[in-house]
């Protein structure tokens, strides 16, 4: 086994790596920037290596100093978390070359599936079911409209790069074709310098269903079930689940076989995700495979009992996968939360500042996923997310009441987060019933304002902490006090 | 004892009775006594407790609740079953406005909502604007706002640079009203 990674993130998700790697006895290497000198992943490491200035491209995107870092440390694998390099196939490439071992798949894996063209052409050929589309980029707009036709309208023009809602458009008729193309190749092309666009049928309503596949380097591969992530905020998700109510037992088999055979005809290594897409008619086409391991990876491991950071490791240093399909035995269900820091009554706008104090909830079945501690100050320079709060429970009220226990017991002051909401949505009757599609934060809470019933419990706490603090706060009155961020607010506009 | 406290911005004024000691905990270094507020026609006591620095414990009827509280300036934050409410002391407010607070509600001023990086400056001295015209770019954890005129006039000053962090006190652009 390796002796020592560096793990080429930060946050949350670099110490859920290194809480792995040291129950399997392998030291750790941080890497990080100049806004996280004092972050958590760097004090919980065994040793931590400088990069560069807080940009992302100097820091956590600069292949050259992270390879630096790696040789100078002396470690044998790099685990490239999420996002940052983690579905770069040059990184995958450069490891490879200089001698260390990328915990992930190939990358010539992470090429082919990221072109989402040559990824349809390899579904297509392996025979799991695609989004009617044109496999192919086509610059004559009269073919265009002929294909789209028969396809029927809407119809989304979707850039074969990148991601992240960026080169999209949706088109209603043949009229808005032309504009729609030029638009979304232009935006492509700012976005990943690529112009390539194709088309596809767009569903007004779907729900986006995944599923966790683990394969190793001998062609071994296994899914280990499905993840709902409907609720989906600025084409990010935010509440995810599994089982999803949505699958019977029958539909549930026929996407885990589906999800197999998306892996293996890809030549997939190590812990991937299949999306599906599952129309209203349950019917489910392949939209992509994410190569990492995904943000919501945790409520698998809690249902499955399985730590796909010791998998993904242990497939990385070469060993063969004994885990059988009828091994996979998910029980209860689990829920995930995930806790930036924003405001969701200014429309999840960033809500950076210091975590001045912060108390994590407890009991059986909560799992809690930080990168923060109480003094923290939260940067400005990448992705609000803060934690992520898991629960596992027998049944999905069980599980759902769990969560709201623990969002009400989860304090965090000093930065705006999504807690509140997340209760409402909770308690929502859409919910409930399970009635989760893409649109459902647009269509169910899309002027949502939190329920202050309390204001007179609240106004005794501010006055009787009033005479604690009466001393401190007169001191603080100097001129050099700067007016809070939201006095300000009124001079602009999002 | 008169208070005028904006909750969330909603104006409250409360009449208050405090008498420390006594109460429910037996430890001295924390303050605790008994609390009676009257707002409109309600009236409502109880007991706290400041457990921490950040924690009061009050008791209603026999029911306990735990806030937690957290101050930045004039603002406190309590969180209380889950639910998070702004509370400020509206006349400490007004004690301190005179000088920079009351010269940014002016809107003379364009300011970063929150701390930023400056990504891309739109105009230059000299510029004439138009009310919401597109000033500053700013990006904070991904996301990219940008900052508009708030009213039409001409930009008299610049204050930030390409790659500058800004924080929410800090003007970028000055206009002169005509």
């Amino acid at each position: 086994m390796f002796e020592k990674i560096l793990i080429a993130n930060r946050g949350e998700i670099a110490l859920r790596v290194i809480h792995t790697c040291r129950e399997m006895g392998i030291k750790t290497v941080a890497v990080y920037s100049d806004a996280d000198k004092t972050a958590a992943h760097v004090l919980f490491s065994d040793e931590a290596v400088y990069l560069g200035p807080s940009e992302p491209s100097l820091s956590y995107l600069n292949m050259d100093a992270l390879i630096s870092a790696a040789r100078q440390t002396g470690v044998e694998a790099i685990h490239p978390g999420y996002g940052f390099l983690s579905e770069n196939h040059e990184f995958a490439r450069r490891c490879q070359d200089e001698g260390l071992v990328f915990i992930g798949p190939p990358p010539e894996v992470i090429q082919a599936l990221g072109d989402k063209i040559t990824s349809r052409k390899i579904m297509l050929d392996g025979g799991v079911p695609v989004i009617p589309g044109l496999s192919r980029c086509e610059p004559d707009m009269a073919v265009l409209k002929e294909a789209a036709k028969e396809i029927g309208y809407p119809i989304l023009v979707k850039a074969t790069a990148g991601g992240g809602g960026k080169g999209i458009r949706i088109v209603h008729g043949p009229e808005e074709m032309e504009g729609a193309v030029a638009q979304a190749s232009s935006e492509a092309f700012n976005a990943f310098g690529n112009r390539e666009v194709y088309i596809e049928k767009f569903f007004t309503r779907a729900r986006h269903i995944e599923f966790q596949v683990l394969a190793d380097q001998y062609g071994h591969t296994i899914h280990l079930y499905e993840r709902e992530c409907s609720i989906q905020r600025r084409h990010q998700k935010i509440i995810e689940e599994t089982p999803s109510l949505a699958l019977s037992p029958e539909l549930r088999e026929e996407m885990g076989k589906a999800a197999v055979k998306a892996a293996k005809s890809a030549r997939y290594a190590n812990a991937g995700t299949v999306e599906f897409l599952l129309d209203e008619e349950n019917r489910f086409y392949f939209l992509e495979i994410n190569t990492r391991l995904q943000v919501e990876h945790p409520i698998t491991e809690m249902t499955t009992g399985l730590d796909l950071v010791r998998l993904q490791i242990e497939i990385a240093n070469g060993r063969e996968l004994s885990l059988g399909q009828g091994d996979i035995r998910p029980r209860g269900h689990a829920l995930e939360c995930r806790i930036y820091a924003e405001d969701p009554e200014k429309d999840f706008f960033p809500s950076p500042g210091t975590i001045r104090f912060m108390k994590e909830p407890g009991g059986p079945g909560i799992r809690i996923d930080s990168g923060i501690y109480q003094g923290f100050e939260v940067p400005v320079d990448y992705d609000p997310i803060l934690a992520k709060l898991i629960v596992h429970a027998g049944t999905r009220d069980q599980a759902t009441a769990k969560m709201l226990k623990a969002l009400q017991d989860y304090i965090i002051l000093g930065v705006k987060t999504p807690m509140e909401f997340m209760t409402d949505v909770l308690n929502s009757e859409s919910f409930r019933e399970g009635q989760v599609f893409t649109d459902f934060i647009p269509a169910h809470f899309s002027d949502w304002k939190p329920d202050r019933d309390l204001a007179d419990v609240a106004v005794m706490a501010f006055l009787a902490h009033d005479q604690e603090t009466a001393g401190k706060k007169k001191a603080s009155l100097g001129p050099e006090k700067a007016p809070s961020p939201w006095d300000t607010l009124g001079n602009w506009k999002l | 004892m008169e208070y005028n406290l904006m909750v969330n911005q909603e104006k409250l004024s409360v009449q208050t009775v405090i008498s420390k000691g006594g109460g429910i905990s037996q430890r001295s270094n924390l303050s605790q006594g008994h609390i009676q507020i009257q707002r409109e026609n309600r009236s409502c006591e109880a007991e706290f407790v400041n457990v921490s620095d950040h924690q009061v414990l009050i008791h209603v009827d026999g029911k306990i609740f735990n806030a937690y509280v957290s101050r930045q300036g004039n603002t406190k934050t309590v969180v209380l079953r889950g639910r998070s409410y702004e509370i400020t002391d509206a006349d400490l407010m007004e004690e301190t406005s005179s000088g920079k607070k009351s010269f940014l509600n002016t809107a003379s001023v364009v300011a970063s909502p929150m701390p930023a990086v400056v990504i891309g400056i739109l105009v230059k001295i000299g510029d004439r604007v138009e009310k919401g015209q597109g000033l500053v770019i700013v990006s904070a954890m991904k996301m990219e706002t940008t900052l508009f005129a708030p009213f039409e006039g001409r930009v008299s000053g610049i204050h930030a640079d390409i790659g500058d962090k800004v924080m929410p006190a800090r003007i970028l652009v000055d206009i002169e009203k005509d």
